[in-house]
């Protein structure tokens, strides 16, 4: 068996490349926006709802009703069978929050702020270090979750409509929360940045809070093997849930899981099968869970208790405090890889002064014209 | 009667060497026929068709749809813009650079000589992606070295934020782009240089000729054909100018070419209508921009 890694960054343009070849991989572990949304979409995978009988639905669905729908068309097709969940939160520099005064409004607790304490925070920051604090990255669609969120929550505001079939940017609270952020000293719409970079920016000292962040970033910040929690001097960080009016923000879910493209070779498609309930299903989930540093989508795996996996690792125990903020996976709305590039480039014209509710209404209407 | 057994083994032998001469062509024929003639005629058909990741069938005939829609897209036209900015701005100032250092480097002794080749020559071996990864350093809005020398020398009061600003991204990687270009042009020239005719130099100046008349009327006309070389390569390069985009700005801040339009619509907007067929539409365009500019060099330097 022969296995390769992609990136995600380009990941799906080897892929894409591989389909118009056909010689796409017969086994792949992405998530739903490219499963389901892109290559399931377009008839390219196999539907995998065979492998879901009523137990395993119950035993995701008892986790979150949001992965199965997530998965699954509107027709009725499983495309991904999911493995791992994560929520997309952001997260600050402690050290740096301290110093600035600006500790007092967070609540480190449950990790989580309203929009004012947010405002408060970032001038607080902002009279102290005198400079970006924080930076809208708007350089490429790389981690483009943490600059949704963060605009999404600001004043409840929504990304798609609710049956994930138009894009729902000119909502009024995210004009507001957009003008909010362009006005805020400390709060950069930086076009030099992307998700990766703003973490490093961050990492290093520069910026006081990344708006990218998850998990994985909380256990090895920046991938740099310094200790986790850490900057790269030593300040401690903190996960944060984005902040919302109420302090209860919608976050930005992460499913991975497993689809199968249809070769037309019927042993391989049941080889593959097999695989999959060997690594979802069976009692050796716990290790595939572990290993992929994630939470199980699932309460048990033919009997094997996953809910208590994490009980030894004490940050992986804190951070499922934000699982219950996770929102809706929109992520399978149509025209998903085509609106990503919308969505920075608005945030790019807009941070570059140009009229917001017009520059909205074109990027907006240039993302539904793809969704159709 | 005589002559014609001759006649016919000078045939026979004409034909043996043209057999021999094909065969020692073939394996370049081979890659040169794959790689450039069948793409190149697949690209030309598939821009007269909707070719799409999303559907399995066989694509469309659509005409010249493409096109006509090519004229009408703002995103295109931007980055036909911006490519044109790049190759007119680089190509006469690489040449005109490479020419001057050539000029002033070209006598010098052998060691010194060696050593300037190498270091102007270093870009052009260095990977593209080092080089962009140290100019990002460089170019860097919150801890960059340009930013710290500016801001050192109370040049600037807030950082500038190079590639993130339209207006300034663009001459960045223009920058970027001079530094690893000119790194051939000045080798070349420099042995164009040393090969131009001493005694058609020595005479003009033995009839008065000042420095610039023997440079203009005697050497100028001897580099003449690797002057058009570096023109043709350095347009072409320019207007290929795509992994710098790719890892400096993805398009954004006003810095989107036709060369990363085309990877952009192939590969990402696949859920685009008949993305594969605009993609190659673009490359068509772009191939017959490049013959142009290519064709008129010729015909100038002809001319000269």
């Amino acid at each position: 068996m022969k296995v390769e890694y992609l990136a995600y960054a380009d990941g799906d343009d080897k892929v894409n490349t591989a389909i118009t070849a056909g010689n796409q991989p017969d086994l792949i572990m992405e998530g739903p926006e490219r499963l389901v949304a892109n290559w399931g979409a377009a008839g390219y995978m196999v539907d995998l709802a065979d492998m879901l009988d009523d137990t395993d639905k119950k035993e995701i669905n008892d986790v979150s009703a949001g992965v199965l729908s997530a998965c699954t068309t509107a027709d009725g097709k499983v495309y991904e069978y999911p493995l791992v969940m994560t929520a997309h939160c952001m997260a600050i520099n402690l050290n740096a929050f301290k110093e600035a005064g600006a500790d007092q409004y967070l609540d480190l607790e449950n990790h989580t702020w309203t929009t004012e304490n947010f405002i408060k925070a970032v001038e607080a920051l902002y009279a102290k270090y005198g400079q970006t604090v924080g930076a809208v990255y708007c350089a490429g669609q790389g981690g483009d979750q943490g600059t949704r969120a963060l605009v999404n929550n600001l004043y409840g505001g929504t990304y798609t409509n609710a049956d994930h079939t138009a894009y729902t940017w000119d909502d009024a609270n995210n004009v507001k929360a957009l003008e909010t952020l362009l006005g805020m000293d400390g709060i950069d719409f930086d076009a030099s940045l992307a998700g990766g970079d703003e973490i490093a920016k961050f990492y290093q000292g520069a910026l006081k809070m990344a708006f990218c962040w998850n998990i994985a970033q909380q256990l090895d910040p920046n991938g740099a093997g310094t200790g986790a929690e850490k900057t790269v001097t030593g300040d401690d960080i903190v996960f944060m849930s984005f902040p919302s009016e109420t302090g209860a923000s919608q976050l930005q879910g992460g499913i991975w899981g497993f689809g199968i493209f249809d070769k037309g070779d019927a042993a391989k498609v049941e080889a593959a099968k097999k695989f999959i309930k060997y690594m979802c299903d069976s009692e050796h989930t716990v290790d595939a869970v572990k290993t992929a540093n994630y939470f199980a989508v699932r309460t048990t795996a033919e009997g094997t208790d996953l809910s208590g996996i994490w009980a030894d690792n004490a940050i992986m125990a804190e951070y499922t405090k934000l699982m219950p903020y996770l929102g809706d996976y929109y992520q399978v709305t149509k025209g998903w890889a085509a609106q990503r590039t919308e969505w920075w480039t608005m945030l790019q014209e807009i941070g570059q002064g140009a009229d917001i509710s017009s520059t909205i209404a074109t990027r907006m209407g240039n993302a539904n014209a793809a969704a159709k | 009667m005589a002559k014609q057994p001759k006649q016919s083994m000078s045939r026979a032998l004409q034909r043996r060497e043209n057999i021999n001469g094909y065969l020692f062509m073939l394996p370049s024929l081979i890659f040169f026929v794959g790689f450039v003639i069948i793409p190149m005629f697949m690209c030309i058909f598939m821009s007269l068709t909707d070719a799409n990741m999303r559907d399995q069938a066989l694509p469309h005939f659509i005409g010249i749809k493409n096109f006509v829609d090519l004229w009408k897209d703002e995103d295109f036209l931007g980055a036909l813009k911006n490519t044109f900015l790049i190759v007119v701005v680089s190509v006469p100032t690489v040449c005109a650079f490479s020419l001057w250092v050539a000029s002033a480097i070209y006598k010098l002794k052998s060691p010194v000589l060696s050593a300037f080749r190498c270091i102007f020559y270093l870009p052009v071996v260095t990977g593209s992606v080092a080089v962009t990864v140290v100019w990002k350093w460089m170019y860097d809005n919150y801890n960059g070295i340009l930013n710290t020398a500016l801001k050192g020398a109370g040049l600037i009061e807030k950082n500038i934020n190079f590639l993130g600003t339209p207006g300034i991204a663009i001459w960045c990687i223009i920058i970027i782009l001079f530094t690893t270009s000119v790194g051939q042009p000045i080798v070349l020239y420099v042995s164009a240089l040393g090969n131009v005719d001493q005694s058609l130099v020595e005479a003009a100046e033995v009839d008065g000729a000042n420095h610039m008349q023997v440079f203009w009327k005697i050497k100028w006309p001897q580099i003449m054909p690797t002057t058009l070389y570096i023109l043709v390569i350095t347009t072409i390069n320019s207007f290929q100018c795509f992994a710098l985009i790719q890892l400096l700005t993805s398009g954004g801040s006003d810095t989107d070419t036709v060369m990363f339009r085309i990877y952009w619509t192939a590969f990402k907007l696949t859920e685009q209508q008949g993305h594969f067929g605009y993609a190659n539409a673009m490359g068509v365009v772009l191939a017959i921009f490049i013959a142009i500019l290519s064709a008129v060099q010729f015909r100038l330097a002809r001319e000269k």
